[in-house]
């Protein structure tokens, strides 16, 4: 019986060793700077194994690699995601969504959502996806290689300038938090999608005047942030911020406007020098039924009305169109 | 123990309801939103009746139906206007208290919302 302890402990050491030697290099990732709307772009992960085994041993697993994009993309429709290594080249499937990621219990695009999170955008409205090689790949030690996996797909309508998220890992490891040696994510430099349609979408700057959901319609309730740190406004000190927005229709006329400075306008102060107001849009401008608010043009105002703050810290008004994916 | 009493009684939630939190995509919306005239009341003879015009998938009244009386897991919400709408529904008993949880999406399909409610304790 203790002997059976001791080879336990042995093999747990042996496990342990191993694990700490063996791994994958960093994760590099070659992009374009921008790209056109509607156009087919390839994103190129640099990679490459490290297996440092005691004894004899082989390691033996899939490649996993997984990108975030804005969910505008729809890229679970269109991305095909390829390898190629001295070992082989291939197309990676991607996991489906009704498969487990055994250490979170989630499915994998929630358990990569959680672990690796946006990085660096400051708006949410982007989506993991997840892939594996269908073949599994046996390394023996110090058969170190390089690999590359390619990402191809559509950039989507919509203007943006975004920070894709990137992973690549081994099937066998899933995704443990304590993990650095299998788990390799990064984000890329800003990517921008130009001659598009609609307001740009700014994932990666601060911005004075934010609004959240990302999508919604009149229907929905929408959260407008003045983020007095960004830039010193006309605002600066003020206690009070009042919102001046008006509702317009498909074709950009006014259908109705709140534009005094009242309890109704009034925003509330949050962490970090912001100031928010939610409202829903259909009954905060009183819309009637066969009504439709397609945007909104909206300014920051003080108590008296006199003191306004526009888009870009102008006196041009910001502005939010109404739209799903 | 009689077969009786070991059936899951039947869900009652007749009464006054008001929405006590109110999420949108996880995010706890009731601290900076004025809810307290955000009421709902469901009647014994299967009418629900809003308090006033709200963020709500439907607005004004009509009829109500739990998918199951025992089991329930949706509510069916008819309005006049003969629309019907089945939503997640979820009936919690939090600290000693009965919640009437209802969630779904009111603009795109993106965002959800969950709206928990409390009996309003009504002059016995």
């Amino acid at each position: 019986m203790k002997q059976l302890i001791y080879l336990y402990i042995f093999m747990g050491l042996g496990l342990t060793l191993f694990l700490v030697h063996c791994g994958l290099k960093a994760l590099t990732v070659s992009l374009p700077k921008q790209a056109k709307a509607g156009e087919r772009v390839s994103f190129v992960m640099h990679s490459g194994a490290e297996p440092r085994i005691e004894g004899s041993g082989k390691y033996t697993t899939q490649l996993v690699a997984g990108i975030m994009v804005p969910k505008s993309w729809n890229a679970r429709k269109n991305a095909v995601v390829t390898f190629t290594s001295p070992k082989g080249n291939g197309t990676m499937r991607m996991i489906a969504d009704t498969e487990i990621e055994p250490v979170s219990g989630l499915n994998w695009p929630q358990a990569a959502k959680k672990m690796f999170g946006i990085g660096p955008n400051l708006v949410d409205d982007f989506e993991w996806i997840i892939y594996r090689s269908t073949q599994s790949y046996s390394f023996v030690n110090n058969e170190d290689i390089d690999f590359d996996v390619k990402v191809t797909c559509d950039v989507g309508s919509e203007n943006m300038l975004v920070r894709l998220g990137f992973y690549l890992g081994s099937s066998i490891e899933n995704l443990r938090a304590e993990d650095t040696d299998y788990k390799k994510f990064t984000f890329s430099n800003v990517f921008e999608v130009t001659d598009g349609e609609g307001d740009l979408i700014d994932f990666v700057n601060p911005q004075l005047g934010t609004v959240q959901p990302v999508k919604s319609t009149d229907n929905d309730i929408i959260t407008l942030t003045f983020n007095s740190g960004v830039s010193s406004t006309v605002l600066d000190g003020q206690q009070d911020i009042y919102l001046r927005v008006h509702a317009l229709d498909e074709s950009g006329n006014q259908i109705a406007s709140v534009a005094t400075a009242e309890e109704k306008t009034k925003l509330i102060k949050s962490a970090g020098k912001r100031f928010l107001i939610d409202l829903w849009p259909r009954g905060y401008f009183s819309i009637s039924k066969d009504q439709h608010i397609a945007s909104l043009e909206y300014f920051f105002t003080d108590a008296s009305g006199e003191k306004i703050v526009g888009y870009g810290n102008t006196e041009e008004p910001f502005k939010y169109t109404f739209r799903c994916d | 123990m009689s077969s009786i009493s070991s059936q899951e009684a039947i869900k009652d939630i007749t009464g006054s309801w008001q929405v006590i939190q109110l999420k949108r995509n996880g995010e706890d919306l009731s601290e900076r939103m004025a809810l307290t005239d955000f009421r709902m009341d469901f009647k014994q003879d299967g009418t629900y009746v809003l308090a006033k015009e709200l963020p709500f998938l439907t607005q004004g009244s009509g009829n109500y139906a739990l998918n199951d009386p025992q089991f329930p897991f949706s509510l069916i919400l008819s309005s006049e206007q003969q629309e019907s709408h089945t939503v997640k529904f979820q009936f919690p008993v939090v600290q000693g208290q009965r919640q009437l949880s209802l969630t779904f999406s009111l603009g795109c399909s993106s965002n959800s919302y969950e709206y928990t409610f409390e009996r309003v304790n009504l002059e016995p």
